[in-house]
């Protein structure tokens, strides 16, 4: 059932898989779905990773827009509403001199997002298109990215926490506005988009493209 | 890329020679210490969200805020961005913290139960939804933007969330998943 497996070789090569639940390897193959040790489903491959990836980025890239528009929060003052959308609660943060939080939430809220989906849809591209980019620069970048886009929550925990501060009725209270739940669903279509992608395919694509390099040359 | 695992000292990790990611780490957990922390830390749990983590002065009177509240109050104006909250802040970390307990007893014990491998798989997806570092910095950026409007004091909660952010941190550095397979089919 379980043949050895040689270091050094892909598992594609030698007809391995690995059990993305159990971390244990077993013969690949149509028949083989499940895996003999924890009996969960094993693939070669995360199935339909780049299908899956593209769909939640796409997703994320719509609804960053009216993160980004409209507002944030409601500050309700004696009866008056104060929107505020997340650029202009940073603005506000530098104008009563903290810049140090201002910068925390620019970082969280604006830059993190931006990179994140920018960086997957680069990685991405460069797997489907075969760019010739180093395999462990994007494995780098891509962890970096699945860290820190955790982050990015910390505008929606701050928000909570607004809301729950400011709790006076009609004489001081907070709202969360569209753009909370706008902002939450771009955090999570980015986090599930970096779970879908599988980081394997980096270099099946290299290898892909190296085959193909290959075979050019020798027809020469 | 297959890796040998070679025999490590404990503390160790094994990394991949591909890519240089970590595929194996030989930290020292044994179920039962794991246990012991992770019924500390459901312990914990209770104050930490109960208690207030912060008491505001403001307009003559004195409001006290704790982690379940912010979450609950948003649910009817924005329900998603309540829940997302809940799971991350609340849910997440303790179902995480109640699966670990539940896998490290069976194994203390020496009880092979069959629902133990399903354990296993939410444990290992939980890890990634678990945020209570991301709260605590939240935390300290809404304290410093409330110190413009009113009189800020840090309640008992806080120092119980700080005890379960520790706790729970040890628990998932020292949590390892290959281990707990291996231990889980040696049963």
């Amino acid at each position: 059932m379980k043949t050895v497996a040689i270091a050094g070789q892909t598992g594609k090569q030698q007809g391995l898989q690995v059990c993305s639940t159990c971390g244990n390897h077993s013969e690949q193959g149509p028949s083989y779905t499940q895996c003999p040790t924890c009996n969960n489903d094993i693939y070669l491959r995360k199935k339909n990773s780049l299908q899956k990836t593209w769909a939640l980025l796409i997703t994320a890239i719509i609804f960053i827009i009216p993160a980004n528009i409209y507002p944030i929060t409601y500050l309700l003052k004696n009866n008056i509403l104060y929107p505020d959308t997340i650029f202009s609660g940073i603005v506000s943060l530098v104008e009563s001199e903290m810049v140090g939080i201002a910068l925390i939430v620019f970082v969280a809220s604006i830059l993190v997002p931006i990179l994140k989906i920018a960086a997957l849809i680069i990685i991405v591209l460069a797997v489907q298109l075969r760019w010739k980019l180093s395999a462990t620069k994007q494995l780098l970048i891509f962890t970096f990215v699945d860290w820190v886009g955790r982050w990015s929550i910390l505008d929606l925990f701050v928000i909570s926490i607004m809301v729950a501060v400011f709790d006076k009725g009609s004489l001081l209270s907070v709202y969360p506005g569209i753009a909370a739940t706008s902002f939450t669903i771009v955090v999570i279509t980015t986090l599930f988009a970096a779970h879908c992608f599988d980081t394997r395919l980096i270099w099946d694509s290299q290898d892909a493209s190296d085959k193909q390099n290959y075979n050019i040359q020798e027809h020469k | 890329m297959t890796s040998t695992i070679p025999a490590m000292d404990p503390g160790h990790v094994a990394k991949c020679i591909r890519c240089s990611r970590v595929v194996y780490n030989n930290s020292s957990c044994n179920p039962s210490g794991m246990l012991a922390l992770c019924l500390t830390a459901l312990l914990i749990t209770i104050p930490a969200f109960n208690l207030p983590l912060i008491s505001l002065h403001l307009l003559s009177i004195t409001e006290d805020t704790n982690l379940l509240q912010g979450a609950f109050m948003m649910i009817n104006i924005a329900p998603i961005v309540s829940f997302v909250v809940l799971f991350c802040a609340v849910i997440a970390p303790t179902l995480l913290i109640l699966c670990i307990t539940i896998s490290s007893g069976c194994l203390a014990l020496h009880h092979k139960h069959h629902l133990l491998p399903k354990l296993f798989k939410v444990t290992r997806h939980l890890i990634h939804w678990s945020m209570l570092e991301v709260y605590l910095v939240s935390l300290m950026v809404a304290m410093f933007k409330l110190m413009n409007y009113a009189d800020l004091y840090i309640g008992m909660g806080f120092y119980f969330f700080i005890a379960l952010l520790v706790l729970n941190t040890t628990i998932i550095s020292h949590y390892s998943n290959h281990q707990y397979w291996e231990k889980y089919q040696s049963l």
